[in-house]
């Protein structure tokens, strides 16, 4: 019976990693294609974000098994909570990333110069997804503080990118394009915050404290 | 097993003491019904006797626990001490009565059918011929026998509790040498006989598993040291994707740390394609895949474990090929540049002859076409030779003769071949230094400094200069060619090295040179085991610098 358990919990990990790394795949590959205006990687993002809803639904079953059938407690039952929350998350990340592959569609020739600072806040944005993923795979819980940390850079990031975007349309560049280029912007910042739900709830599952912005 | 040994004592006790009560308690039943028969028969007597004295009278005193009965000669009831006398039947039948009536008294045992239960009876006959008959129920034998159960109840808990005692006191006693025994080393134990052959059977099997132990920890050792020695990444999965054994190169390859106890292979890495090769390979097929893991290239080799043609793990290898993608890149940039280079003049040679077959021109302008001809031609040549001279490099010119080489004389005999060249471009050209001898090959060092002096020489400015300095070194000799040149930026130097690699890449045709000059010095140098140190300033010049090491006979004259 415990046997069982153990290897239901196993089963969860692996498909959370698995779960993680497709929402890595899916903001990457949004992300590059917002930059090289590539029309497959823009497909890829939107199939990214099929899978991760998939991928929610087939987890969460697997948490509502576990927690009907063995009535976990403490650290197991802090783990399969944290998961349930996680996902969700997780599964808005790839919502956003596929939001960001949708939108690229209509920035064909947009000014590369807020483009440049866009993809510097997508880098960061990237780097806090495969942190707080990171911090999950191995337990890490100080990974797990830096990405709760990083979000404040990100924030100035938007600020930065959407200060940027009022000074061109004042100059009179397309507003279209800069008003999509700051909803990219804005999805981009509503996923670190993904990212730092999840670091949070990493911390949670590994301390029991889950601390509150 | 003592549970068993004292149970089993435990019941032998139980049954031997039940067994016994029940013979004892038959035996008592007997003896207590024969004396109650014969007090009974006493009993019947004296009635009698107070019948054949008093009459009636005497039974309607009587004070007795038996039921008295009189029966009259011809069977009629005459008294009855439980029943109506009126209402019993004739008892001339009853089997008892007869055998008063014949022989004076008689006995029985049967059911008594007014009182409806089993019952004892006496009979007497009277001399006026009727029968007394007095008649005990046999329950009363029973009840004699209950008032033993106490005692009896008392005596068997108390052999119980003895023999519970006993038999926990004996199974102690027979498992403690058992108990004792040392299973690591059952050779020096001193216990029951019986068990020597067991105990023999055990040192055997004992040393076998050392043995075995060893071997499997030997075998162990050796993998280990084999897989840790490989540069290559190494991972053996189970059917479920843990991580049976790794070595450290897989770690470093994939840029993880150490994983604390079994894990997942996922833990390790979770890119698309590392997840495809490890879900493809524990479903039994064969997978390659290319990562770009940090920035390096790793091929990624994932092969089923199968057990009776069904998947039981997966052994993973990964490769470092960084180098071989690059070499590979290399490669293919030389054979689209040689094609292209090659292409060049022979589409112009194409193009003039194609005109001039056509007849369209005039016969004073073919001298010019024939000149273009011969131009491109020249072209061609000079860069198939220095293709084959570049391959010969590259195919070991260990065959080619080494002799001293006095490095002045021979950077003095370039300059002298490149004179006109020089004066064409209106650069000036010196040699300086101390005659210095080095082992090498005359043609290939030749062609190094040729090479070098003729870049110094295209890439000048007009009135420039090249100054070609040789000097002895501690470590050997060194030549360097200074030119006041257009110099090289810097992130074209490390390239500049690579065959047909052009840092103005659109003027290449005004200037000439097939691109591979510089290329052809590399490999000399290597070929001499001479390093190569290039300092450049866009603007302001180049310098590069051959140092040769310290050879046999190379030294200063």
């Amino acid at each position: 019976m415990r046997d069982k358990f153990n290897e239901q919990l196993e089963q969860l990990n692996v498909e959370l990693i698995k779960m993680g790394a497709l929402c890595e795949e899916g903001i990457s590959a949004a992300t590059k294609a917002m930059m090289d205006q590539d029309g497959t990687l823009r497909e890829t993002a939107i199939a990214a974000e099929r899978e991760t809803d998939q991928k929610e639904r087939d987890i969460e079953n697997l948490c509502m098994k576990l927690l009907l059938q063995q009535q976990p407690v403490a650290s197991d039952l802090r783990a399969i909570s944290a998961a349930l929350k996680m996902i969700s998350d997780m599964e808005r990340i790839g919502d956003q990333a596929a939001d960001i592959a949708e939108i690229t569609r209509f920035i064909v020739n947009s000014p590369v110069t807020s483009r440049v600072s866009i993809a510097e806040m997508a880098r960061s944005v990237i780097s806090m997804v495969t942190d707080s993923i990171d911090s999950f795979v191995r337990k890490n819980l100080e990974l797990a503080q830096s990405v709760v940390r990083k979000d404040d850079e990100v924030d100035e990031m938007f600020l930065n990118v959407k200060n940027e975007l009022i000074r061109r349309i004042g100059q009179g560049d397309d507003g279209e394009t800069c008003i999509d280029l700051l909803m990219i912007a804005k999805y981009l910042e509503r996923i670190g915050d993904h990212a730092v739900n999840i670091a949070q709830w990493v911390e949670y599952s590994l301390t029991g404290q889950h601390s509150e912005d | 097993m003592t549970a068993k040994l004292f149970r089993t004592s435990m019941a032998v006790a139980v049954s031997v003491m039940a067994l016994s009560i029940a013979l004892f308690m038959g035996m008592l039943y007997q003896y207590f019904s024969n004396q109650l028969m014969a007090e009974l028969a006493n009993e019947t007597l004296l009635v009698a006797r107070g019948v054949e004295l008093e009459g009636l009278g005497y039974l309607d005193d009587l004070d007795t626990e038996n039921r008295v009965t009189w029966v009259a000669a011809d069977g009629t009831v005459i008294y009855d001490s439980v029943a109506d006398p009126a209402a019993m039947e004739n008892h001339a039948d009853r089997e008892e009565i007869r055998e008063a009536l014949s022989s004076e008294t008689g006995m029985a045992q049967r059911f008594s059918s007014t009182l409806s239960e089993q019952t004892m009876y006496v009979t007497q006959r009277l001399e006026d011929g009727s029968v007394i008959r007095l008649a005990s129920a046999q329950k009363t034998v029973a009840i004699l026998l209950l008032s033993m159960v106490q005692p009896i109840v008392v005596i068997l808990v108390l052999s119980l509790l003895l023999s519970a005692v006993l038999s926990s006191r004996l199974v102690k006693g027979i498992v403690k040498p058992i108990l004792s025994l040392d299973l690591e080393h059952p050779e020096g134990c001193d216990t029951y006989d019986e068990l020597t052959p067991l105990l023999s059977r055990l040192k055997r099997q004992n040393d076998t598993i050392r043995q075995q132990m060893a071997l499997l920890k030997q075998r162990q050792t050796e993998f280990s040291a084999l897989t840790e020695n490989m540069s290559e990444g190494f991972l053996l999965l189970d059917r479920q994707g843990h991580v049976l054994s790794h070595n450290s190169g897989a770690l470093h390859l994939l840029g993880v740390e150490e994983p604390d106890g079994e894990v997942n292979v996922l833990v390790l890495n979770r890119d698309e394609p590392f997840r495809q090769a490890v879900d493809e390979a524990l479903s039994g097929k064969r997978s390659r895949q290319l990562l770009h893991l940090n920035g390096r290239c790793c091929q990624l080799l994932a092969n089923p474990v199968l057990e009776e043609g069904k998947p039981a793990g997966a052994v993973l290898v990964l490769l470092d090929v960084t180098e071989q993608e690059q070499r590979e890149e290399l490669r293919r940039e030389f054979t689209a540049n040689v094609s292209h280079e090659l292409k060049t003049p022979l589409t112009s040679i194409s193009g003039i002859a194609e005109i001039m077959q056509s007849g369209m021109v005039k016969p004073q302008d073919i001298q010019g076409f024939a000149a273009d001809i011969y131009q491109e031609a020249q072209r061609l040549i000079a860069l198939v030779e220095d293709i084959i001279r570049l391959s010969q490099l590259d195919e070991g010119a260990e065959n080619l003769e080494r002799e001293p080489v006095n490095l002045l004389s021979l950077a003095q005999d370039v300059a002298r071949r490149l004179d006109s060249a020089a004066q064409r471009s209106n650069v000036t050209l010196k040699v300086m230094g101390l005659s210095v001898q080095v082992d090498g090959i005359p043609s290939v060092l030749g062609e190094m400094v040729y090479n070098l002096c003729d870049n110094a020489i295209k890439y000048n400015h007009p009135g420039g200069t090249v100054n070609v300095t040789v000097a002895p070194t501690q470590q050997g000799a060194e030549l360097t060619v200074e030119d006041t040149g257009i110099g090289i930026p810097v992130e074209d130097q490390s390239r500049v090295f690579e065959r047909f690699y052009r840092v103005d890449k659109s003027h290449s045709k005004a200037i000439g040179g097939t691109g591979l000059g510089l290329s052809i010095v590399k490999h000399g140098a290597s070929l001499h085991g001479a390093k190569i140190h290039m300092d450049s300033q866009v603007g302001r010049g180049t310098t590069v610098q051959l140092l040769f090491p310290q050879t046999a006979g190379g030294a200063k004259e």
